[in-house]
């Protein structure tokens, strides 16, 4: 002591009394981090920290992650069944078996009188692989709707589209490590500080070793812009120009990688054709980057060594969502950045485990990245969970996109919701309102019971969340790993793959299916389907992945026993498994990857006139989608309680709009009443707002779809501001906040 | 001991390395000899006797932070508040940001701060209660909750927002620099948590590893010439010339040519239109308004009581030997009590409130609750021996004792209101840092102590169909006193903030302008009250009722300047987020109810 009393206290630290750490992995985003929960001796779990021993992560989380153990005892979570006959009465508490038997005894009702696709099922990028993969078996193989998509149709669809068009296959060729050895790193409409921390971590690392230069091309001055050696502020939704302008200077120039053109991809010619169009200087005049700019980063990246690109929804949420990407990989093609360190096209994930519903869900085809169009993949299948192949479509059905619209229509008359929210997530409120009012049934599968859908829903089935059970999930870097059970989900509800397997025993077809009712038993099953495919796991078991701290795919069998191959721990593989396409071989047929011509036609809502505001959306770190979860986490809520815009203050003087005061946002689709931030973060005519609030922001936006993703375009659309009546706009606003 | 894991990763572990004698302030880093008393003594963490082997554990340490680096992710608050098991309307560390440019040559400097453990601990040597030590432990500055009695003092004093007052368990609580981790090698938690490599943590002066910079000043750090904060920063990006607050504080911060510092200056961001926002002059501090104007009146009017009376000034004698003069000491004890009361329960921790004089050495707060105790005393002392002395008239060594107490209270009563105006010699709240305050406060005690006495007695002496306007030609003299010693106070004060710059400036700008009306109103009526006293007074004007009115004019003029000498403060912040840490937001989420919802991290207002 220098100052102060003599005699002193103990010094008191908070002490939580953790009697056990649990190994699980962090159920936000897709970076993929390991976590461990703390619990005290009464089990209660009351600390989270990262993984010092695993790779992704190394010890460290976000925000979100941090009180990730708080979600456990959060408000809103769904404890016991709900049932009601309309969506007009109150909910009644009912048992599981009741719930299950209606839900079941609808869905054959609405089948038998529509026919099969007349119901439909959206799933979620949250649930666990072995989840995923069992709820795809019972709605391919044993419900048999087509009309069965996930919402990662919102996030990642795009990126899906977008490999399976330029390489033949999902899965992101790319790895973390890569930036270690990159030379030049790219980045498009990714905000990655705020939208994932730990991977900036990752990239700040290495930069901190390693200067190289980073361009970020943003219409927004995000932290990441501010950062990047150099910031592209592009208009919005004209990506694709600005790609093909740079592929025309790297061509015009010779800097292409002639070679890998050569060798590794078909379609050059018509390629080099079409970029010849986009001269820097007429693509300067579309996509706002000066033609010199435009030439530098041509030239800096064609001349690096290694180059990657990483890029996340300002590119995937676009009508050119799927063309952006494949303009990525063309660019990266061209350049020969595929399958080298340091030189990739990776798109970050989204959900915790995008990847694992692309892989195993069966939404877009059938598990392991196979396809309904492909009779062999569907035999294989039929096959393997006995049943006819003919049971199967012989064509891909409805996207989620395209569900609802269907539903507007008619032609879909029942909807199972699986741990997604389309009332805050979907484009344009309104309309997704009344289409499930529509309805004759919907059943709701959510680990909240005050999430927005169940508003419309007949029967709610009270979930497990996150680590109150087991399985795998993948992250962006194609690394399985698993989240252990922690602790019991609360009173009555039940886990994920408990409520699929229970659906599927009322259904006659699964009697001669297995259902196997743990996890680790389903992953067992598709170790066995994974063999041979590109996202080969048949290496892999639940303990290994554990011991491992995650571990990336493909990871095929080796020379050890298959069977358990956790028993030998130092068991390697004798490949790289890090890295996709390294040999330059790619998944179509002549193992050649496609460069694909991308004529841009400008079909954004643009500002105009009457609504002369650019609509730009996007995420806050501290909030996770449809903030079911983090709004009701204090200490992440804090930082964003309420919904607000970004406008640029010379924009606001000219409109009067003061700082922290509530303005009414209108759109084509309807209104929003959000507080205002005066910043020149946004240029003169954008403002920015995020996506996570409840009636907010979707009113408002348009979410044309991309043609080939059918991802909407969340990020364009044009907005006119109003004033209103501030202690109204104040009453409306807490109104409009349950959580 | 706090458990290090296996897989501790190596960016966890404190730096070893050489350091520095002296700080830039010229400090000495050692804190103590390794032969010291105080060395070797076990921090006693949740009574754990271990020693830690931390090598420099008696070297000063402090935070250093790459300002360029930090991208606002919030995951040093979120670790800070998840190991401290905060809620949501606490943290030990914040995360604001200053941001300046035209789209797209834009740049946000964001700014996390915790504690930082200065050399000149003025949260300690404010701190009535001695709840807080500095340890020669890495020169840590830790508060002990269970001795805080909930004043919040030094939230007051620290110029950094470092204390956090606690207003639903009515205590403070602070950053605890991790000691505990520190004892076995590894860096705050805050600090491991980093993703965007800017916080360090070490033994202050040394420059972490991949940093070049070492620097004391940052724009939108508040000066460090008050404290001395152990804390150092990096910032070598180029900024905007003018760097913008988004919280509701006026203040930006402007580039000086020469210095080439930032320094704060007014942003009239709410424009220059007058208010009224008389239902804001509503402050937490509202008991202290009611306590210290009441203070003021009775120690004015003790004095002019007591010492007329021992001068012999005759309406004053007149009064002492009175049957009203008990029932007015006994009122003005009454009142005197009830402001006592009203004080105390204004603490997190009413119970507590025999701590106040734990730290007369060095805390203003100890001081005046001392001086007032003892002026109270000398009112109580000289009320028992008056009171007794009328029943035993014989005991003339009664009327001695009472006349001492009174000679004392003449002494104590200024005394405690010179530590009660220290109190509000703040140099990170710059509005009150001014002899204003003393001015204000004596000018006070004659202005109200007079009107006190009036009040009560010209209606005694006109029942009893006495002369009055003798009592009434001194109590005016006492008033017009007060009154231009008021302000004169006053216009120096606004002279003085209007040229200071800084905070005092941004207060200013918010008298004139949200509270403008009010203000002008407030310095008509100080003019006009006084004018009104002199003309009477010249005029030999007895009506009571005109008089009446003037005095009410008078204490309704003190009340509001009170409550605008509370609400007024600017007080030296790090500036505030959008939401977090943004008086604004706060306040709105309080009007509109947003706040009664835990997890938007404001308290609803609890009176």
């Amino acid at each position: 002591m220098l100052f102060g009393r003599k005699k002193k206290n103990p010094i008191k630290i908070a002490d939580k009394k953790v009697a056990e750490w649990k190994y699980t992995t962090c159920g936000y985003c897709s970076t993929g981090c390991s976590i461990e929960v703390g619990l005290n001796d009464q089990g209660t779990p009351v600390a989270t920290r990262g993984v010092g021993s695993a790779d992704v992560n190394r010890g460290k989380l976000c925000v979100k992650g941090i009180f990730e153990h708080e979600l456990f005892k959060s408000k809103g979570r769904g404890n016991e069944p709900l049932i009601r006959q309309h969506i007009h009465n109150a909910y009644q508490k009912t048992s599981w078996e009741d719930a299950l038997n209606t839900t079941a005894n609808e869905i054959k009702r609405i089948q038998g009188t529509y026919g099969r696709d007349a119901f439909a099922i959206i799933s979620t990028g949250q649930l666990m692989t072995e989840e995923f993969y069992t709820l795809g078996k019972l709605s391919r193989g044993v419900i048999g709707t087509n009309n069965y998509d996930g919402n990662t149709t919102l996030c990642m669809a795009s990126a899906v589209s977008g490999y399976k068009r330029s390489f033949g296959s999902d899965g992101p060729p790319g790895c973390y490590d890569d930036f270690e050895h990159t030379e030049c790193l790219m980045a498009f409409g990714s905000n990655l500080p705020e939208q994932h921390p730990i991977i900036f971590w990752r990239l700040k690392q290495a930069l901190e070793k390693r200067s190289f230069p980073v361009i970020v091309v943003d219409p927004r001055v995000t932290m990441f812009s501010q950062m990047a050696d150099m910031h592209l502020a592009i208009t919005p939704g004209t990506d694709v120009v600005l790609l093909n302008a740079l592929a025309h200077v790297i061509i015009d120039e010779g800097l292409a990688d002639t070679d890998y053109i050569k060798n590794h991809t078909s379609g050059a010619e018509t390629f080099e054709k079409l970029v010849a169009q986009y001269d820097p200087v007429t693509a300067s005049k579309i996509c706002g980057i000066d033609e010199d700019t435009i030439r530098n980063v041509a030239r800096l990246y064609a001349k690096a060594d290694a180059a990657m690109s990483i890029w996340t929804m300002g590119i995937n949420q676009s009508t050119h969502g799927s063309d952006g990407v494949v303009g990525i990989n063309n660019l990266n093609l061209i350049t020969g950045n595929i399958g080298k360190e340091g030189g990739s096209s990776l798109s970050i994930t989204g959900q915790c485990n995008a990847m694992g519903t692309r892989e195993w869900s069966s939404c877009s085809g059938l598990p392991g990245y196979r396809v309904l169009e492909n009779p062999e993949h569907r035999k294989e299948v039929a096959d393997f969970w006995n049943i006819d192949p003919e049971f199967f479509p012989k064509q891909r059905g409805l996207f989620q996109t395209d569900i609802f619209p269907a539903i507007e229509t008619g032609q879909i008359k029942g909807l199972w919701l699986i741990a997604t929210n389309p009332m805050t997530s979907m484009p344009n409120t309104a309309r997704i309102r009344k289409t499930l009012e529509k309805l004759e049934f919907l059943v709701v599968q959510d680990s909240y019971e005050d999430v927005e859908t169940t508003q419309y829903a007949h029967v709610y089935f009270p979930a497990a969340t996150w680590a109150e059970k087991e399985g795998c999930f993948t992250n962006t870097e194609r690394r399985v790993n698993i989240v252990r059970k922690v602790t019991e989900p609360p009173a009555n509800a039940k886990a994920d793959l408990w409520i699929f397997n229970q659906m599927a025993k009322r259904f006659e077809q699964s009697a001669k299916m297995q259902f196997p009712e743990t996890s680790a038993e389903v992953f067992n099953e598709m170790r066995q389907l994974s063999k041979g495919r590109l996202v080969d796991i048949s290496g892999m078991d639940h303990d290994l992945i554990e011991q491992q701290r995650g571990i990336q795919w493909p990871y095929p069998t080796t020379q050890n026993d298959a069977n358990s191959p956790a028993d030998n721990p130092h068991h390697k593989q004798d490949k790289d498994n890090s890295r996709l396409y390294t040999d330059g071989r790619f998944q179509y047929a002549d193992q050649k990857a496609k460069l694909i011509s991308l004529p841009f036609i400008d079909n954004n809502e643009v500002p105009d006139q009457e609504y002369p505001f650019w609509l730009n959306t996007g995420r806050v770190v501290e909030h996770f989608h449809s903030r079911t979860k983090t709004g009701k986490i204090g200490n992440c809520n804090k930082f964003s309680p309420t919904p607000y815009m970004e406008i640029n203050p010379d924009a606001a003087l000219e409109l009067g709009i003061e700082h922290m005061s509530y303005v009414r946002l209108v759109s084509r689709r309807g209104d929003a009443i959000v507080l205002a931030q005066l910043t020149q973060r946004v240029p003169h005519n954008m403002i920015f707002v995020p996506f996570h609030f409840h009636d907010c922001v979707n009113r408002l936006s348009l979410g044309l779809l991309d043609p080939h993703s059918r991802q909407p375009a969340f990020k364009q659309s044009a907005v006119r501001i109003e004033h209103v009546d501030q202690q109204e706009a104040a009453q409306l606003n807490v109104e409009m906040r349950n959580f | 001991m706090f458990t290090v894991r296996d897989d501790e990763p190596d960016y966890a572990f404190l730096e070893k390395k050489q350091h520095k004698d002296k700080n830039q302030y010229g400090k000495l880093i050692e804190l103590v000899e390794k032969s010291s008393a105080l060395a070797g003594q076990s921090l006693n963490i949740n009574n754990d006797p271990a020693v830690g082997d931390n090598p420099d554990r008696y070297k000063q340490h402090g935070f250093h932070f790459t300002a360029d680096n930090c991208i606002a992710c919030h995951a040093c608050e979120a670790a800070c508040s998840e190991k401290n098991d905060n809620p949501p309307h606490l943290s030990f560390r914040s995360v604001g940001y200053v941001e300046g440019g035209t789209y797209p040559a834009f740049k946000r400097l964001n700014i996390s701060m915790a504690c930082n453990h200065c050399d000149n601990p003025v949260c300690l040597k404010g701190c009535p209660t001695r709840a807080y030590t500095k340890f020669a432990e890495y020169g840590a500055v830790l508060q002990d909750p269970d001795i805080c009695f909930g004043c919040g003092y030094c939230t007051w004093v620290c110029p950094y927002n470092a204390p956090q007052l606690d207003p639903i368990k009515g205590q403070v609580s602070k950053c605890n620099m991790c000691v505990d981790r520190l004892e076995v090698g590894l860096k705050p938690a805050c600090v491991s948590a980093c993703l965007g490599g800017a916080l360090e943590f070490g033994v202050v002066e040394n420059t972490p590893k991949n940093r070049e910079q070492a620097k004391i000043t940052l724009p939108g750090f508040p000066t460090n010439e008050i404290t001395h904060p152990n804390i150092r920063f990096q910032q070598v990006k180029s900024l905007p010339r003018e760097m913008t607050r988004t919280d509701s504080i006026p203040i930006k911060y402007h580039k000086d040519n020469k210095s080439k510092q930032y320094k704060p200056i007014v942003d009239t961001k709410k424009g220059l239109t007058r208010h009224w926002n008389l239902d804001k002059l509503h402050s937490r501090e509202d008991p202290l308004v009611i306590f210290t104007l009441i203070t003021q009146a009775v120690i004015g009017a003790f004095i002019l009581l007591t010492g007329g009376s021992l001068l012999g000034i005759d309406p004053i004698s007149q009064i002492t030997q009175s049957k009203a003069y008990l029932p007015l000491l006994f009122g003005m004890l009454a009142i005197e009590t009830f402001a006592l009361v009203l004080s105390t329960m204004h603490l997190g921790k009413p119970h507590r409130f025999y701590r106040a004089f734990n730290n007369l050495r060095y805390s203003p707060v100890s001081r005046e609750v001392a001086g007032v105790a003892v002026f109270f005393n000398c009112l109580a002392g000289h009320i028992f021996f008056t009171l007794l002395y009328g029943y035993f008239s014989t005991y003339t060594l009664l009327q001695t004792f009472a006349q001492l107490c009174a000679y004392l209270g003449i002494i104590t009563g200024p005394i405690a209101l010179y530590f009660m105006h220290k109190i509000y010699r703040i140099p990170a709240r710059p509005y009150w840092n001014h002899w204003q305050v003393l001015t204000a406060f004596y000018g006070n005690m004659l202005t109200l102590g007079s009107i006190l006495t009036a009040m009560v007695m010209l209606p005694f002496f006109r029942y009893d169909a006495a002369i009055y306007h003798p009592l009434l030609n001194i109590t005016t003299l006492g008033i017009i006193l007060g009154l231009t010693l008021e302000t004169i106070g006053h216009i120096f004060h606004a002279r003085d903030l209007r040229q200071q710059g800084g905070e005092g400036s941004a207060s200013y700008y918010e008298q004139s302008t949200k509270f403008g009306y009010t203000w002008i109103s407030r310095n008509i009526l100080l003019i006009l009250n006084l004018i009104t006293v002199s003309v009477l007074s010249m005029l030999s004007i007895t009506s009571l009722y005109i008089w009446y009115l003037v005095f009410i004019s008078i204490i309704l003029t003190a009340i509001v300047s009170r409550a605008l000498f509370y609400v007024l403060v600017i007080p030296t912040t790090m500036p505030g987020a959008f939401f977090w840490k943004n008086k604004g937001f706060q306040e709105h989420a309080r009007e509109t109810g947003l706040a009664n919802m835990p997890q938007v991290g404001v308290v609803p207002d609890t009176h």
